[in-house]
């Protein structure tokens, strides 16, 4: 299996209900779980496209699950998919997350959505619908485009 | 059975064809890792001896000797596969299971592994190379991964050729 050099490795309450939110409500595919002789989950990991993430328990006292920190994200991870956003959602809504925003336009040339999963991480979705030069970026929101814009 | 090892891969191939790469051509795919050995001998070369239940894995030793891994407890061609897994090292009440799923996803197979039991073996045991669970069962789990990559690029092969023969 090809490795990508950043993986998210993300904690939860109950690690393993989050397996089966995240492949019902995005489709992930569970492709690692090791577990210790008392059943619990010690490590899993999850593929989507050709990334994974990794879904853990609270394993240190810095580790913590927005369920346990009265839902305070320090980071999220985006999804990029191509093709039906809207759809999507749909499923995402279906499967219990939470939409924080449903599926709209962005300047930069993406529709995306926001989603709170049930121990709180914001997971936002997008997929590419239209190319979006740096002028007209910059037109429409006002940043300046200083590096990257491909 | 607790203290388990869960790894899975697409692979491109209908299920059947996969099931056969995986019983048949064991001997090809298998790679041994000199952590995991089943006995103390150089590693030798694995092969199903029979089809269904009742047919046993072995390791077959270049000095000849044949050394049986586990017996075949489910052999259902194209779903699922069960086998013991045992190393010569293990006392009578020591035991391991391995269940492969074969899951049509698309046009593709995932192959599931589940390697579990592993609460049979003491962590002092010489098997686990005194390595803590934790370090033990990743270890492990990335070795089967890596077999399962061995068993992908076989499938591979083992399409390309029928398809050179029109039997595809």
């Amino acid at each position: 299996m090809i490795r990508t050099a950043l993986t998210s490795a993300l904690c939860y309450r109950d690690p393993k209900a989050a397996l089966k939110f995240l492949e019902a409500a995005f489709g992930f595919e569970l492709v690692m779980l090791i577990e210790d002789n008392d059943g619990n989950l010690a490590h899993s990991e999850m593929s989507f496209g050709d990334s994974v993430v990794m879904i853990g328990s609270e394993w240190s006292v810095q580790s913590k699950s927005p369920a346990s920190i009265d839902g305070f994200n320090t980071q999220t991870v985006h999804i990029h998919i191509e093709g039906d956003v809207d759809a999507h959602c749909a499923r995402a809504r279906a499967a219990g997350g939470e939409i924080l925003m449903e599926p709209a336009d962005q300047f930069y040339g993406d529709r995306t959505y926001r989603c709170r999963d049930p121990e709180g991480h914001i997971w936002t979705v997008g997929a590419p619908i239209r190319a979006v030069s740096p002028e007209e970026a910059e037109a429409a929101s006002g940043l300046k485009v200083v590096k990257g814009w491909a | 059975m607790s203290s388990k090892i869960l790894v899975a891969l697409r692979i491109k191939a209908p299920p059947l064809r996969v099931f056969e790469v995986f019983t048949a051509d064991i001997g090809a795919w298998w790679k041994p890792n000199a952590l995991f050995s089943f006995t103390p001998r150089a590693p030798g070369v694995l092969a199903f001896e029979g089809a269904g239940e009742g047919s046993r894995l072995v390791e077959r030793l270049p000095s000849g000797k044949v050394f049986e891994i586990g017996p075949v407890r489910v052999w259902d061609p194209g779903q699922r596969l069960v086998f013991g897994w045992r190393q010569a090292s293990f006392a009578p009440d020591m035991d391991t299971e391995v269940e492969v799923r074969f899951e049509l996803v698309g046009d593709e197979t995932r192959v599931t592994v589940e390697h579990r039991g592993w609460d049979t073996v003491p962590t002092q045991h010489v098997a686990r190379h005194r390595f803590p669970d934790a370090v033990f069962l990743q270890r492990h789990a990335e070795w089967w991964r890596a077999l399962l990559t061995g068993l992908a690029s076989r499938t591979a092969m083992d399409v390309q050729e029928r398809a050179r023969e029109g039997d595809a």
